[in-house]
């Protein structure tokens, strides 16, 4: 097989899905090639926040403009993927009010709507927090759903003509003197090998620039940092609570329909794949947030996760947080390497449309078309539809239908439409596009159900136990850290169920 | 109305008081005394209480729940994990020669036999357990796979041995507890799923299902429909849900109209064989005058010079108190309450004993899900001596009038090993036994 296009992007993260779209919104054709899922790297490994910059307004005020400006937009043009919760920025007796009045100042620098609140507004407001604290400062954070954000910019992009391969990794780029002719991929699924011609490549592989690089003999100086979150089984806020100080481990909290997630570690990582939280890592979220909201040393955890924040840098520094979080666009052309490579790394997923258009931007100066940028005023196709576990629930009262997740009201009818309709090629496809497995039982119960599913529409691609043991092995990354109380009891339980009843 | 409210908040106030008052006092509530009082109702303590029983003891059987029967034990593990060419009694004998401090050692051979004797006689025929030739045989489960067991009831007999003849295994539309095509592509025969009449209920449960079984003219339907597709099978393996109260009553009828065996599969949990298991017990138990008190967890034990006095069970708003000369302790591991973890350490909450673990949280899983090594937590349990006393590391006894039986015991791995419900049935009698001072 052999493909032609003007732009090949790879990765489909929110950036290349961001490129993609915004390409396709201006009429230049693309293709995008990812590896595995959309959003399987950072972009869908990371709590969820909608900045308002107050995070970076002290220590890194251009990125805190860029999030406020970004955040304005993204309630816009994708409603249907945010909830506009607020966020408090907490001071603590501990912390002293000294950053807290820097905060305030720098906010306004930024241009972030700050108000600052009493102790007795905060508290009647968010009765989980700490009854100590000193004061807060509430500014226009919020939860987003990065899945759907992304997922929703490419059903765009494709309604508008781009096109993807999923679940096909670049073998090699065919090089010709200073240019790229191609690449050549393979589909990871089937094993069929393919290949694209294209005028443009941009690598937009986040944590894998360098993977990619290394096809073309070239490697930018990039910084991994490890960042690790955990689920909590219930909502514990109205609002994300941030911790007023200079930024540090565990100290975020942001909610997320049902749940909560409380975030972040940073850990310099030497490699990218089989990255893994460790219980250190666990007890210091704990023990930081719980600095908050007490009732976190109390709490039942329902899964841990990490993501690898790729921080680009121009010399060396010791201290992850301290590196910019700006992104960097870079023409290789201009750096004496490949004339029609660009690469597009760091940055956030606050940002993924700004990078997009800075990308987009740089791809019609290079072909000569003047095409300006319209993702900011286009809203996104499922933008006017309304969302969430309160629509989940009054659809399942309406229908009745056969409840596959119980945790999260995922109904077999849903899974089915999804086979009939999407692409699917492996199990986490359509795990990233429903909520099954995502509450407590983390898919203890309802991935046996999936599997009858799917095996019952010939879908499990033989053998159906070999995907099962597949997924309680991925699941049990996440669960292996948090396993004590609750979690640890319910673990024995599906211990028993999968090696006990059923003998895998 | 409101004066109506008045009268009962009083009169739960006064209830409260006097519990309180009850629970100050020193002096046991004379009334509430038994010669032994089996803590936890899992199939341990269940054994353990019917031993008790047998030998004329006044017992008292308190749980929160039904421990795990209600969830697995669809057969009876004793050692699934070792081969099915060699018969259980050489099995079980060199495992106790290579495993000194697993449990089966502390009971011994001759016990363990004696242990499952005594269960299998509580099933006289026809719902009885067998096993076949004296080792594990391999039945299908929920997932297709066929997994070693060795006691099975009558129901599963018909699925002994799978290889012979032709199956035809058969689910329901809208169960989602068992897939059909599924099973029957992995188990190499044919499968075909039931429509049923009319939606009964909003959602087709395990439990739903196996009352409907026991109408007779809803199974008379599913037998003639199914009769109707029959392509030569000779067997019909349906999921485990045949009737809860009289299961062999629906097996037959099935049989007489289809004209071709029937057996049942174990599925994911509510295990409805389990429940018959535990209404066997406790319809036994009953007629023995056994006292249970299903529901309520203990919420305290009093000891006092290495004795336990009693015990005190919460049933809101009231406290009652319970005392006895012997108490058994069964309350199985993590699900069953019998164990606790924080982040930090697995403790035993109800009389705090010493529990055998790992140094530290970061050694209580393995890197894998599943892996040839089990994963060390699962060892962890309170320490016992061979009359399954709780002692502490140096072996010496914590508690002079409590014995342990169960899955709360040290030094199994109760998963692995297929073991649970062995290891449930030979200390829950054996505990008793020594409690009995026999």
């Amino acid at each position: 097989m052999k493909i032609k296009t003007e732009i090949l992007i790879i990765g489909g993260g929110a950036t290349g899905a961001g490129i993609s779209r915004d390409l396709a919104l201006r009429g230049i054709p693309s293709v995008l090639v990812e590896k595995g899922d959309f959003a399987s790297g950072a972009s869908g490994r990371n709590h969820g926040l909608l900045h308002s910059g107050g995070r970076y307004a002290v220590s890194d005020p251009e990125a805190a403009k860029e999030c406020i400006a970004e955040n304005k937009i993204l309630r816009k043009i994708a409603p249907h993927c945010i909830e506009e919760t607020d966020g408090l920025f907490v001071s603590l007796p501990e912390d002293g009010l000294q950053f807290r009045d820097r905060f305030l100042r720098a906010c306004e620098e930024a241009g972030i709507p700050n108000t600052l609140c009493s102790r007795d507004e905060t508290l009647a407001w968010e009765p989980e927090l700490r009854p100590d604290l000193l004061s807060a400062v509430k500014v226009p954070d919020g939860a987003i759903d990065p899945f759907k954000l992304i997922l929703e910019n490419a059903k765009d992009a494709e309604n508008h003509g781009a096109v993807f391969f999923l679940h096909a990794e670049v073998t090699s780029l065919l090089i010709e003197g200073n240019k790229i002719r191609g690449i050549e991929a393979k589909d990871l699924a089937t094993g069929e090998e393919f290949s694209i011609d294209a005028s443009f490549f941009i690598n937009a592989t986040g944590a894998w620039v360098n993977q990619v690089l290394k096809l073309a003999g070239l490697h930018i100086d990039m910084a991994l940092s490890k960042g690790s979150m955990l689920i909590t089984n219930r909502r514990l806020t109205h609002r994300v609570i941030n911790h007023c100080r200079h930024p540090s481990d565990g100290d975020i909290v942001v909610p997320n329909e049902t749940v909560s997630i409380l975030g972040t570690t940073s850990i310099r990582l030497k490699e990218i794949e089989n990255f893994e939280v460790t219980p250190h890592e666990v007890s210091l979220l704990v023990q930081e947030t719980s600095k908050m909201i007490p009732a976190i040393q109390e709490a039942r955890f329902i899964r841990a996760y990490a993501g690898i924040r790729p921080l680009f840098q121009s010399e060396e520094k010791g201290n992850d947080r301290a590196i910019s979080r700006g992104f960097a666009l870079i023409d290789h052309g201009k750096r004496g390497g490949i004339k029609n490579l660009i690469t597009i790394t760091g940055g956030k997923l606050m940002t993924y449309r700004l990078m997009s258009e800075k990308t987009s931007d740089l791809i019609c100066e290079k072909i000569g078309r003047e095409m300006p940028c319209s993702t900011h005023l286009n809203p996104l196709p499922g933008a006017s539809r309304s969302s969430g576990s309160k629509e989940r629930l009054k659809q399942f009262l309406t229908d009745r239908g056969e409840i596959l997740c119980d945790c999260e009201l995922v109904q077999r009818k849903e899974v089915e439409e999804f086979l009939r309709e999407e692409k699917f090629k492996d199990l986490q496809d359509l795990l990233h596009r429903t909520r099954l497995a995502k509450g407590t039982c983390q898919g203890g119960f309802c991935v046996y159900r999936l599997l009858g599913v799917l095996h019952h529409f010939k879908r499990a691609g033989g053998d159906s136990n070999k995907i099962l043991k597949g997924f309680l092995e991925e699941r049990w990354k996440g669960i292996r850290p948090i396993l004590w109380g609750t979690a640890l009891k319910e673990e024995e339980l599906i211990e028993s169920i999968y090696k006990g009843i059923f003998n895998l | 109305m409101s004066s109506e409210l008045g009268v009962r908040s009083k009169i739960l106030f006064t209830l409260k008081r006097r519990s309180e008052l009850r629970a100050k006092d020193s002096e046991p509530f004379k009334s509430m005394h038994y010669d032994l009082i089996v803590i936890g109702m899992g199939l341990s303590g269940l054994m353990a209480a019917k031993t008790a029983a047998e030998a004329g003891q006044k017992v008292l059987i308190v749980g929160k729940g039904m421990g795990s029967l209600c969830l697995f034990s669809n057969t009876l593990d004793i050692l699934g994990q070792c081969p099915i060419a060699t018969k259980m009694r050489d099995t079980l004998s060199q495992w106790i020669k290579d495993h000194a401090e697993h449990p089966y050692s502390k009971v011994g051979l001759e016990r363990i036999e004696e242990s499952l004797f005594s269960f299998v006689s509580l099933f006289p025929p026809p719902y009885s357990f067998h096993a076949i030739d004296h080792r594990n045989c391999l039945l299908p489960t929920g997932a297709g796979t066929l997994r070693p067991t060795y006691l099975i009831p009558t129901t599963m007999i018909g699925a002994a041995s799978f290889d012979e003849g032709h199956t035809l295994i058969v689910g329901f539309e809208g169960f989602k507890d068992f897939y059909t095509r599924y099973v029957a592509d992995q188990l190499k025969c044919r499968g075909i799923n039931l429509q049923l009449p009319d939606p009964f209920y909003q959602e087709l449960t395990a439990t739903a299902l196996a009352r409907l079984m026991e109408k007779k003219s809803f199974r008379e339907n599913i037998g003639w429909e199914i009769k109707k597709q029959l392509q030569g099978e000779t067997r019909v393996g349906f999921p485990a849900l045949l009737g809860m109260g009289d299961p062999i009553q629906v097996k037959e009828d099935l049989e007489e109209i289809m004209g071709t065996k029937v057996f049942e599969i174990p599925i994911l949990p509510p295990s409805v064989p389990g429940k018959r298991i535990f209404d066997r017990f406790k319809e036994w138990l009953t007629e023995k005058r056994v006292t249970f008190l299903l529901g309520y967890p203990v919420s305290k034990a009093t000891v006092t010079e290495k004795r336990c006095q009693g015990i005190e069970v919460h049933h809101p708003p009231v406290i009652t108190s319970y005392s006895a000369d012997r108490f058994i302790l069964a309350t199985g591991r993590f699900m069953g309450g019998g164990l606790k973890a924080d982040a930090e350490k697995v403790f035993e909450p109800t009389f705090n004993l010493p529990v055998d673990q790992p140094p530290s949280r970061e050694g209580w899983f393995g890197d894998l899900f599943f892996s040839d090594l089990p994963h060390p937590i699962h060892q962890a349990g309170v320490l016992a001596n061979a009359s399954l006393q709780p002692v502490d590391e140096r072996g010496n006894v914590i508690l002079e009038n409590v014995w342990v039986a169960g899955s709360i015991l040290a030094h199994h791995q109760c998963i692995v090993e297929k073991s649970r419900e062995g290891i449930e049935i030979a200390t829950g009698y054996w505990a008793a036994r020594r409690a009995l001072g026999s």
